[in-house]
């Protein structure tokens, strides 16, 4: 049996939206957003146009029931329910789209913003592009030595940080719940394992209030460590994130 | 591997597996040494060198973190007079942490065998050989039901058995000062909280807490056949039935909800906290944290949630406030200031707003305000035996720059406490005479808000307090005809079309058969 030119384009549509559906959502437990879903059904459902009407033979058989329906009087029925239920369809989705919506304003959160070039810090101007972690060196030279820096490091940050960042370093201290945006998890890859550790010494000692114009909307909780950490402290505690996770500071070097 | 197939399925195996092991092999042998090298790399930091309980944040830490010398755990299942934990209680700690307090739960980081390992090093401290030999006795659990649930309501009340320190409506609103053996304080569990349960508030555990009690603090054992106050293995079932009733409460943290949904009221705005008209307004309730955030950073305030409930007409707008406090700080009264810590102080609460609704997304600092972004607050405080409730307007660019003004711009509060909790409600004119200075509330924006409480009994004032991060406030428009109207032309519109294209359709082939 030969299936008809438009359901066969239907399917053809159905299919391609219910696999994305289910490659997505399901299979890469990635949720695909529903205005990105209706861009590429958009594109696929123009293809697969062309592709069905690419001759007149093809276009006429996949008009064919759509005229049948309007013009052939042994289809009244179907027509006047089609003719009933597509305006009534439209006119509810715009009901629905036209309700007021009290979800709250969207806020798009800038991930690591761009540093200044320079910052005066801890009372001096600072140079980001040549600033090091001046432990860092120690790791080769000396690890005895660098592990104890790293221990001191790692009291530091359960002093301080791990009410919001977790004693497991993964953005879930006791207060991650009251806080938004929620504090970052350096295990992750995509956070510290991406920076350099100027980076990081600029991001804790200047804070959420120190963040740049364009890392809208400045909502970070943050604190200015400058304010409560020794600068020593700080490149310590930067050691003992790295040690921790086991990432890799970023570093010219590599690039 | 996708995350899905691993949540709905590997996980659960997983956390089978481990139940399996746990129970099954409860005594498993743990290597000190290889527990030793863990400790020192995940624990050390926060129980400390010696295993006491003194690592650098101890201070900080609320509550304190276990000093293992001592060999005595909190959450056991051993029989009441057993002097020693289970190796499962154990292992449920390093596993599954503890809600609400600095432990986390350590099944993602170390394998089955890497916990028994640190578990069988940390016995090590207090020199424990093995395990308790004697289980507690569950009985035969009682489901709950509303009789039972009645049942333990009363047993709970009965000769003030539980509500002497869990209050009367369970939220361990204190008549007296608890201690701990190392003679720190120690709060009665709020029970409508069920997320800070330390071990769940599922009423199995809660069963082992009224039956073992909660070593090293005041919650005594209600199996002991020698307290006046012992329960039968039913009534504690009964008992915690009913515990876990209290937790059922539309005071809960939804994190998806952070817009307060302002309704409009025609007639007159509710200014008394226990009207019952703001029943009709439902709360959204947000956690509260210390301010360890600006100068000078406090890290152990008392107020854990916030519930808020809004109202507007077209002159006002009425904010209900409503927080779980244990103690009702009233400086100059002697009761207070017998449960109060040294300084007693007013309970406060301030509601925070900008000055202006920002345009873009640019907020003022959420601690506050700064020097270019000012706030509001409003700010309510309990009063002494010398003096009434107060509530003042202030200005605010940073949390050490507070102002008072003058006048209120109107603004108005009223606050009740009874049985463990703070209700207060303030309102203020929409408009206001200073728009430069003062929010100008509208229909239908969002307006930032945030919130910080202060417990006199806990020696909180000043910079010393809880805080929230900003949340939205909306005064929800009523509804109005727009969208049906134009769903409705939308709809002839279309079938218009339609009608057309037949007509013209069936004319055609009349035309051209």
């Amino acid at each position: 049996m030969k299936i008809p030119k438009l359901l066969q384009a239907v399917l053809v549509l159905a299919f391609v939206y219910f696999g994305f559906i289910v490659v997505f959502d399901y299979i890469l437990d990635a949720v695909i957003p529903s205005s990105l879903l209706a861009m590429y059904m958009f594109f696929v459902a123009a293809g697969v146009f062309m592709v069905f009407t690419y001759d007149e033979e093809g276009t006429r058989e996949l008009v064919a029931p759509v005229k049948a329906m309007v013009e052939d009087p042994s289809k009244r029925l179907w027509r006047n329910v089609v003719f009933v239920i597509l305006p009534l369809a439209v006119g509810g989705g715009t009901y629905m789209k036209m309700l007021p919506n009290f979800e709250a304003p969207l806020e798009l959160r800038t991930i690591h913003p761009a540093p200044p070039s320079t910052a005066k810090i801890y009372g001096k101007r600072v140079n980001f592009l040549k600033l090091e972690n001046p432990y860092r060196k120690i790791e080769k030279e000396d690890p005895e030595a660098f592990r104890e820096l790293v221990n001191e490091g790692a009291a530091v940050y359960i002093e301080n940080c791990q009410y919001c960042h977790g004693d497991k370093l993964d953005g879930n201290g006791p207060y991650a719940a009251g806080l938004n945006p929620t504090p970052l998890n350096f295990q992750d890859v995509g956070t510290i394992a991406q920076l350099q550790e100027s980076y990081l010494f600029w991001r804790i000692t200047t804070g959420g209030p120190g963040l740049p114009k364009e890392a809208a909307p400045w909502i970070s909780s943050m604190p200015v460590w400058q304010d409560f950490l020794k600068e020593d402290e700080v490149w310590k505690v930067i050691l003992f994130l790295y040690d921790y996770t086991g990432h890799r500071p970023r570093s010219w070097e590599h690039e | 591997m996708n995350s899905t197939l691993m949540k709905n399925f590997f996980v659960p195996l997983i956390a089978a597996t481990a139940l399996a092991l746990t129970s099954a092999a409860s005594a498993a042998p743990g290597d000190v040494d290889k527990g030793e090298g863990i400790y020192v790399k995940r624990c050390l930091q926060c129980h400390g060198d010696e295993g006491d309980g003194l690592g650098p944040a101890a201070e900080r830490l609320n509550p304190s973190p276990r000093d293992f010398t001592l060999g005595l755990f909190k959450f056991v299942t051993s029989a009441f007079d057993a002097d020693m934990p289970l190796d499962a209680d154990l292992m449920r700690m390093v596993r599954d942490g503890m809600p609400g307090t600095a432990m986390p739960g350590w099944s993602d980081l170390l394998s089955e065998q890497d916990m028994w390992d640190v578990i069988a090093y940390i016995k090590t401290f207090a020199e424990l050989e093995g395990e308790a030999e004697e289980k507690l006795d569950y009985g035969t659990q009682v489901k709950s039901s509303p009789e039972s649930i009645a049942a333990g309501n009363k047993l709970f009340h009965d000769g003030d058995r539980c509500s002497e320190c869990h209050g009367a409506e369970g939220k361990g609103d204190a008549i007296k000062k608890l201690k701990n053996d190392n003679g720190e304080r120690t709060w009665p569990r709020n029970l409508t909280k069920s997320w800070t349960y330390r071990a769940s508030n599922d009423a199995k555990d809660i069963f082992a807490r009224v039956s073992v009690g909660i070593p090293t603090t005041q919650m005594p054992s209600f199996a002991d056949p020698k307290s006046k106050k012992k329960l039968s293995i039913e009534d504690r079932w009964h008992v915690a039935n009913y515990v876990v009733s209290l937790a059922k409460t539309d005071k809960t943290v939804r994190p998806e909800n952070t817009v307060i949904q302002a309704a409009r009221v025609e007639g007159t705005l509710p200014t008394l906290p226990n009207d019952d008209a703001w029943n009709a307004a439902a709360p959204s309730t947000f956690f509260m944290l210390p301010q360890i955030v600006g100068k000078e950073r406090f890290f152990k305030s008392a107020n854990d949630t916030i519930s808020v409930r809004a109202l507007y007409d077209d002159t006002s707008i009425a904010l209900h406030l409503e927080w779980d406090d244990r103690t009702k700080s009233i400086p100059g009264d002697n009761t207070a200031k017998s449960i109060a810590d040294e300084d007693l102080a007013e309970d406060a609460v301030a509601v925070q707003f900008p000055a202006r609704i920002p345009d873009g997304m640019e907020k003022p600092y959420f601690l506050m305000g700064d020097n270019s972004r000012p706030v509001n607050l409003w700010h309510w405080s309990s009063g002494s035996t010398e003096e009434a409730e107060k509530t003042v307007l202030e200005d605010a660019r940073g949390i050490a720059n507070r102002t008072a003004r003058e006048d209120n711009a109107g603004l108005t509060g009223k606050g009740s406490y009874k049985d463990g909790t703070w209700r207060v409600v303030l309102t203020r004119p929409l408009k206001t005479a200073d728009a430069e200075n003062d929010l100008q509330f509208e229909e239908g924006r969002f307006v930032p808000v945030a919130f910080f409480a202060w417990d006199g009994s806990n020696s909180e004032a000043d910079t010393r307090h809880a805080i929230t991060t900003w949340y939205w406030l909306l005064m929800k428009p009523a509804a109005n005809a727009t969208p049906m109207l134009t769903g409705i032309a939308v709809a002839l519109l279309i079938f218009g079309l339609l009608v057309w294209w037949g007509r013209n359709a069936a004319a055609n082939k009349e035309e051209n058969p």
